[in-house]
């Protein structure tokens, strides 16, 4: 049982800190990003590449993923989400098109790492790092998952303290509940806008190589199947509140690691997405979502 | 002088038109040139076309299928097998992973009176979307990979490649052999060449081999993550695990497999072949797979076609390369066959070769049908390439 928790918790990290980028820009600046899943694949491809190339330990290779992560997240929005905000004429018009365009956007990488792959697996197998084994207290883990789970809770955390606490949080949240009063306030939205996508790429792109790490590969795809889970955990957890992110994703890992140590492999989709749809009828607005709607 | 706007105007519409009918007369020329599709006996060109995945998830099935393809084809005319100056001609359309892309090509291809035949989608959905279709247009269609039910459905549609059900008996001799009698099953239960083996081929043969089956462990193709089920299985210590899952699943599972202590034998399936096992590295040593062609083959045929294929794209073929090396000379012996090259001498000589079977680089062809069949072959993967365990009459 307790083996089954370790994993739940392992793989909820992961959930948390792809969902983590998306949900902080979908909540404060109210871009629902679907090219996020792209952008986690993209950044692990590149690693990937300059791994082929040279051989890095796994923090160099995650900082190249991230970095990766934010230069594509930020180009989305400079070239992509920015003109188009820009030239809606009101909110629900822009949340539309920047959801369309995010699929446009998605194309682009997802078509190159097809191409350069032929859509077989692609890991970091150039890079120097290799997962130890060890056991605590019985449970069997390696040193990838723990490396996960810390930096997933702690990011997890610190971002929501951030948020709650900091100037720019309240910057960000102010943009979320109104972006007009905000900027009459003195908020440069652009400037917090460019920032939280950059953020949020960045977060992809660490989610890109952890799970790339945890996984041994991934495929061009892989980041499709993430975007369906993490828009299913922010919606779960409520939009606006990154507690609720944090508990959806482990909810729902949770759900999943349930139904596969069930070996009722074939119904984890099918229960854990029920699970959310039942919490959705009973609270409309998530698990710590607001009951009004409100981007906080 | 100045011309006036609307003589302008017309000008430019008279060039359009006669652009237009240039066109149409080209064609009409190029379709002269190639023959006519329909017309019995073998024309100077022979216009194939290649209406497969070439971008998208299973792109690589596409890519190495057109490879065999025009290496089979760039064979056939060199040597001169159809005669003296006839060529036989590929162009490939991508199909980019998609079943609309698919149907709308095909409809193109098959309404398109200079084609011959067509080597078909290698995307099961596709296939099975198309399948109809050229029925209807009566369009002589391989398929390579494809394995899904719908697909062989009518006189019209052929498959090179053998379900892999009908040679994993390899696999499971082997195990019997090596007296490997408690296995674990980890199978991809919503992809259904996994799971007919899974649930239905494997446990029959596993009964008949005196195996005993210690657990059965579904999953989705949507499961990224094996860390729980292969601790179930590491748990239970089984003789050898028998991995039914995708690429990049496969991958995981092995890695995650030795992670969680297990030191077993593991059977996989073709699926792991064409290099898919590089990325787990060490973990992925040792790797037992049946498949319907490996570049470790020991035949005149394979020898040669492993060489040839390595001159000309400068890496080993894979199963795929293979079917559509395979595929292209078995259309081109129909051709041979039937004295025709039109679409129903075509499907006359295909038909004809598969009564009589024939040689190719994946062993003695037979054929169920209008669908192939294959001796198979076991190999081991020793992390960076396939070894040959037995040949299963391959070579």
């Amino acid at each position: 049982m307790a083996q089954h928790i370790l994993n739940a918790v392992a793989l909820g990290s992961v959930y948390l800190v792809f969902a983590l980028g998306m949900a902080l820009a979908w909540s404060t600046i109210g871009i629902l990003n679907f090219a996020h899943g792209a952008t986690f694949m993209f950044s692990a491809f590149t690693a990937h590449v300059v791994t082929q190339h040279v051989a890095m330990p796994m923090p160099a290779v995650v900082l190249v993923a991230v970095a990766a992560g934010a230069l594509i997240a930020t180009l989305t929005q400079v070239l992509a989400f920015g003109p188009i905000m820009r030239k809606a004429t009101d909110h629900r018009s822009a949340e539309l098109r920047i959801l369309i365009g995010g699929i446009g956007v998605a194309a682009i990488p997802l078509a190159i790492a097809e191409r350069v792959t032929a859509s077989a697996p692609f890991g970091f197998r150039g890079s120097t790092y290799q997962a130890q084994v060890f056991e605590v207290l019985g449970l069997r883990m390696t040193t990838t998952v723990l490396v996960i789970v810390v930096a997933g809770i702690g990011i997890g955390v610190g971002v929501w303290r951030w948020l709650a606490t900091s100037r720019q949080g309240l910057a960000l949240r102010a943009i979320g509940v109104d972006s007009e009063t905000a900027s009459l306030m003195g908020v440069d939205r652009s400037t917090l806008a460019l920032g939280t996508m950059a953020t949020s790429g960045a977060l992809a792109g660490l989610a890109g190589a952890l799970l790339t790490f945890q996984l041994g590969a991934i495929s061009p795809a892989s980041g499709d199947q993430l975007l369906i889970k993490a828009f299913a955990i922010v919606v779960l957890g409520g939009l606006g509140s990154m507690g609720g992110v944090i508990v959806g994703a482990f909810v729902l890992a949770g759900a999943e690691t349930f139904v596969l140590a069930m070996n009722q492999g074939t119904w984890v989709d099918a229960v854990s997405f029920g699970l959310i749809f039942v919490v959705l009828l009973l609270r409309p607005q998530g698990l710590f979502g607001r009951k009004e709607v409100r981007r906080t | 002088m100045r011309v006036p706007h609307r003589w302008r105007r017309l000008r430019r519409a008279t060039a359009c038109a006669l652009v237009a009918v240039a066109a149409v007369v080209m064609s009409g020329c190029d379709a002269a040139q190639g023959g006519i599709a329909t017309q019995e006996g073998i024309p100077k060109e022979i216009r194939l076309l290649g209406v497969r995945d070439q971008t998208g998830p299973v792109a690589y099935a596409g890519i190495g299928g057109a490879r065999g393809g025009k290496l089979a084809i760039s064979e056939i005319n060199r040597s001169g097998f159809l005669g003296e100056g006839v060529k036989l001609t590929i162009e490939e359309i991508d199909t980019a992973g998609s079943i609309e892309t698919a149907s709308a090509e095909m409809a193109q291809a098959t309404a398109d009176r200079t084609v011959h035949a067509i080597m078909g989608p290698t995307q099961g959905q596709q296939a099975a979307t198309v399948a109809p279709m050229v029925e209807r247009a009566q369009v002589p269609t391989i398929f390579t990979q494809a394995g899904s039910d719908g697909v062989v459905i009518n006189d019209y549609t052929f498959r090179a490649t053998a379900p892999m059900a009908s040679y994993y008996h390899l696999a499971t001799e082997y195990l019997a052999e090596k007296r490997l009698r408690d296995v674990s099953v980890l199978y991809n239960a919503t992809y259904p060449t996994f799971a007919e083996i899974g649930e239905g081929s494997f446990p029959k043969q596993a009964d008949r081999h005196g195996l005993n089956i210690v657990s059965s462990t579904p999953v989705q193709s949507t499961t990224q993550d094996f860390t729980t089920p292969v601790r179930s299985i590491a748990g239970e210590d089984p003789d050898a695990v028998v991995m039914l899952l995708t690429e990049p699943q496969s991958v995981t599972a092995l890695t995650q497999l030795r992670q969680a202590g297990y030191d077993g034998q593991v059977m996989g399936t073709s699926v792991q072949g064409g290099g898919n096992l590089t990325e787990a590295g060490k973990h992925g040593e040792g790797v037992i797979y049946p498949t319907d062609f490996s570049p470790a083959l020991t035949s005149e045929k394979a020898r040669d076609f492993v060489a040839a294929f390595r001159e000309r794209f400068g890496r080993k073929p894979d199963v795929y390369a293979a079917e559509g090396y395979d595929g292209m000379w078995w259309l081109a012996r129909a051709i041979k066959e039937s004295g025709s090259a039109s679409r129903e001498g075509i499907k006359r000589g295909l038909q004809q070769v598969a009564k009589d079977g024939f040689e190719g680089v994946m062993g003695e062809l037979t054929f169920e049908g209008n669908d192939m069949r294959v001796p198979g072959v076991l190999v081991r993967w020793n992390g960076t390439s396939e070894e040959l365990v037995s040949d299963g009459g391959a070579s």
